[in-house]
């Protein structure tokens, strides 16, 4: 009860992290989605540099977070800058990653059909090839958002936007009467923001995956 | 099916096997939890020692099943299972399947054993000591025609389909078990290497003599391998339990008939060798005669006689027992034709 | 920390040639040391970026990580083996969701509420580098158990193998790759976690971040910063290499 009473008395401040905490992961997930797509495509003919790209994106991924921010900070200094910048650069993988596979995946029978058509490249890309890999790129954004979601949460270690304020207060407060409270909401507020996302991508996959593959 | 019965004769050789029962299933039953019907209908068969047995019927149609109670990787609902006249229903059944041989289509060769790792798998687990287990398994390696010093430190990776098969049969049989079930074995190879493989299988089945039950839904494959054929029904019951020929020449009904499906009485000629066909007399007639050993089918020396164009038969035999068959003597007999000794 | 919280790939990713981490760290390193020793330092720099208390914060980040994955393999590695076998299957698929679902979890939140729910310090945080980390491993030591081929077992069962020789012959080998991975994934989850120990006073190279921003001095760091990424790619090189020796042959 205690922690309920804790959330609806800061309930306008918890909002507002809250939806702090959801801009800034959009915004990096939007950017590192135009990035890893793009990229994606961008490398089709370029198998070598293919393969490079997804295993420095990939090493990436091993740099620790904080030590990431760390690293940001010199350059741009502290606040919401490093936070998209770190949030961008991890998201980038799974995105990349699952186009190329998405694109790998279309079935060859259907691309040369559309070549026996008489379709040039682009339009291949664009009606056959792209439509057909969406799901699995979705896919690829949505992982990355989830894990982003998470790692967003120490972005508030240099001062970034979002719900990590919370858990960081908490711990400043430690064994004062609301550092549990604090931190829990943050954490949980954390959590449920994942979960929605979550959600969301079910349902953005149902309405943005092309009828036919549905049936 | 043409070269597939050419060779079918060669595992029969004049002895027959001893009459005794080698497995004995008696009112045997499967109803998988949760569900209406038998997946096997009360099912009651005798095999013979040294008898091979083919189970072949549509899918879903319980042969599986019931093969897989005689080595109790299903538990029976009901009934019994005998091996060699042991009651083997409620026996420890890990000490059971160690004494029969399986063989699967999917091979299921250890991928990080080697091949000898692979084939010694029984004997060890039935503590054999590592002198005993190395010579065996070159000996069997051996048997199944792959040569041990090139293949021994092999993985399964490395193998063909066939060869990995090969290595499964050796495996099934390295601790000289009494009886091999085997599951499709063949079903996921090549044609032209599964024929090789049946053939190589019915000859080594000539020297080792084991008692087989053998799973497949190939009716072809059926014929061709089998002793005995248990045809089972669509309803998990079973519809003939008979010899090849007898199937071919009485099927027991018309869901038999139209399972073996056409040419009955071509396939007929297949199971039947020229040396044991009836009647016809020794003297040569009129025309160019070709000259066979007796153990030919009638189906090969027919499709050679086409060949050649020839209008008579010659039949090797001892001296003086040379036989010589034209044409019409041929069909005539092979229409009595008896069922060929096994 | 990534992989980390997101989802654990099954499979390994696409592989840099394997000199490039190690040399890459080496460089990062060098390069690092090599900085301070040129650099005119004030006097809180001179302070924190002593050298011993440098190797002290390596050894002690070292610590964390090595003391929290065994703890990991040993608490993870049998209770999956457990959570798979055919009496506890039905917990299996619960148990896997739920361990998808506490990736959502941060992990500085982990460690926080630890912290003041429990206590501060060394154990505390390697039990929170456990608890974040056996999630990964717990969830491919099932999935490696569960991807066996079926007709594997079938096959061993049919051999007249017991359950138990089942598992130790067939499918814990099989499942070796898998649960390597998942292993992989834990050290670089913890090398990360363990950089963020320093807020609840178990040390580590994290501690000169905090410091660095603390007191806005870019010398400490980016000395934090650049050990602690030369630390995990050192790590994820080791892990590797280990995973390509452990991996069994035939495979």
């Amino acid at each position: 009860m205690e922690f309920l009473e804790y959330v609806s008395r800061n309930a306008q401040q918890i909002i507002f992290l809250t939806t702090q905490h959801v801009q800034v992961v959009l915004l990096s997930v939007a950017v590192a989605a135009v990035i890893g797509v793009s990229l994606g495509i961008a490398t089709e003919r370029a198998p070598r540099l293919r393969r490079l790209l997804l295993a420095f994106t990939g090493t990436l991924l091993t740099v620790p977070s904080f030590a990431l921010f760390g690293l940001l900070i010199p350059v741009l200094g502290l606040g919401l800058a490093p936070t998209v910048v770190a949030l961008t650069v991890y998201a980038i993988f799974p995105i990349l990653r699952n186009t190329v596979t998405g694109l790998e995946t279309v079935d060859p029978a259907v691309v040369e059909a559309a070549r026996g058509m008489g379709m040039n490249s682009w339009g291949r890309l664009r009606t056959i090839r792209l439509p057909l890999a969406w799901p699995v790129i979705l896919n690829g954004i949505r992982v990355s958002t989830i894990m982003v979601v998470a790692i967003a949460a120490i972005a508030a270690a240099v001062r970034g936007p979002g719900l990590g304020e919370l858990i960081f207060r908490g711990l400043a407060r430690i064994g004062g009467a609301n550092a549990l409270n604090q931190a829990l909401a943050g954490v949980v507020g954390v959590v449920l923001v994942a979960l929605v996302l979550d959600l969301l991508f079910v349902l953005a996959r149902r309405l943005t995956t092309p009828r036919g593959l549905r049936v | 099916m043409s070269d597939s019965f050419g060779s079918t004769a060669l595992r029969l050789d004049s002895a027959s096997p001893p009459n005794d029962v080698m497995i004995k299933l008696e009112g045997l039953r499967k109803r998988y939890p949760g569900q209406s019907t038998d997946s096997v209908r009360p099912l009651d068969m005798e095999i013979r020692r040294g008898e091979f047995v083919v189970f072949v019927g549509p899918s879903g149609c319980g042969k599986t099943t019931t093969l897989r109670m005689i080595n109790r990787l299903v538990e029976p609902t009901s009934g019994q299972i005998w091996i060699d006249g042991r009651d083997v229903t409620h026996t420890d059944p890990d000490e059971l399947r160690r004494h029969i041989g399986y063989v699967i289509q999917q091979v299921g060769l250890i991928p990080h054993l080697t091949i000898s790792q692979n084939v010694g798998l029984v004997p060890k687990l039935l503590g054999w000591d590592k002198k005993r287990i190395e010579p065996r398994v070159d000996e069997l390696l051996d048997l199944v025609g792959l040569d041990p010093a090139q293949y021994r430190r092999r993985y399964p990776k490395q193998l063909s389909g066939g060869q990995q098969q090969r290595v499964g049969v050796a495996r099934a049989l390295a601790a000289d078990p009494p009886v091999m079930v085997m599951d499709e074995p063949f079903g996921a190879i090549d044609p032209i290497t599964r024929e090789r493989l049946q053939d190589e299988f019915l000859k080594l089945q000539q020297r080792i003599r084991k008692t087989i039950v053998f799973v497949t839904h190939d009716i072809d494959e059926a014929l061709k391998l089998g002793d005995r054929i248990a045809i089972f029904g669509e309803s998990s019951q079973l519809a003939q339990f008979a010899t090849p020929l007898e199937i071919l020449s009485h099927p027991a009904d018309d869901y038999v008939r139209s399972f073996v499906g056409t040419g009955a009485a071509i396939r007929r000629l297949g199971l039947l060798r020229v040396g044991d066909l009836e009647g016809a007399g020794g003297g040569a007639g009129a025309g160019p005669a070709l000259r066979v050993p007796p153990e030919t089918t009638v189906y090969a020396a027919l499709e050679q006689m086409l060949d050649a164009g020839a209008a008579r038969l010659a039949v090797d035999g001892e001296p003086g027992a040379e036989r010589s068959l034209s044409l019409q003597e041929m069909l005539a007999a092979a229409a009595r034709g008896r069922q060929v000794p096994s | 920390m990534s992989r980390a919280e997101g989802v654990i790939d099954v499979e390994a990713e696409a592989p840099v040639a394997s000199w490039v981490l190690p040399v890459l760290a080496v460089v990062l390193t060098a390069g690092m040391l090599g900085y301070l020793q040129v650099a005119s330092l004030d006097s809180i720099e001179q302070r924190v970026l002593v050298p011993d208390a440098i190797l002290d914060a390596t050894i002690q980040h070292i610590n964390l990580v090595v003391a929290s994955t065994l703890l990991v393999i040993v608490i993870a590695v049998p209770l999956g083996i457990l959570l798979s076998r055919r009496r506890a299957r039905w917990l299996g698929a619960p148990v896997l969701a739920l361990a998808n679902a506490g990736q959502a979890i941060p992990s500085i939140g982990v460690l926080v509420l630890l912290a003041i729910l429990v206590g501060v310090g060394f154990s505390m945080a390697v039990v929170a580098l456990v608890i974040y980390a056996l999630l990964p491993v717990l969830r491919n030591t099932m999935v490696g158990l569960q991807q066996v081929d079926r007709s594997l077992i079938d096959a061993g069962r049919g051999m007249g193998m017991s359950a138990r020789q089942v598992l130790t012959t067939i499918e814990l080998p099989l499942a070796v790759p898998v649960m390597l991975a998942g292993i992989r994934v834990a050290l670089i989850l913890n090398v990360g976690v363990a950089a963020l120990a320093t807020y609840t006073n178990a040390g580590g190279l994290g501690t000169f971040i905090e410091s660095g921003i603390v007191f806005n001095r870019m010398p400490i760091l980016l000395t934090g910063s650049v050990l602690t990424i030369a630390l995990a790619l050192i790590v994820d090189w080791l892990a590797g290499l280990a995973e390509n020796k452990l991996r069994p042959r035939g495979l």
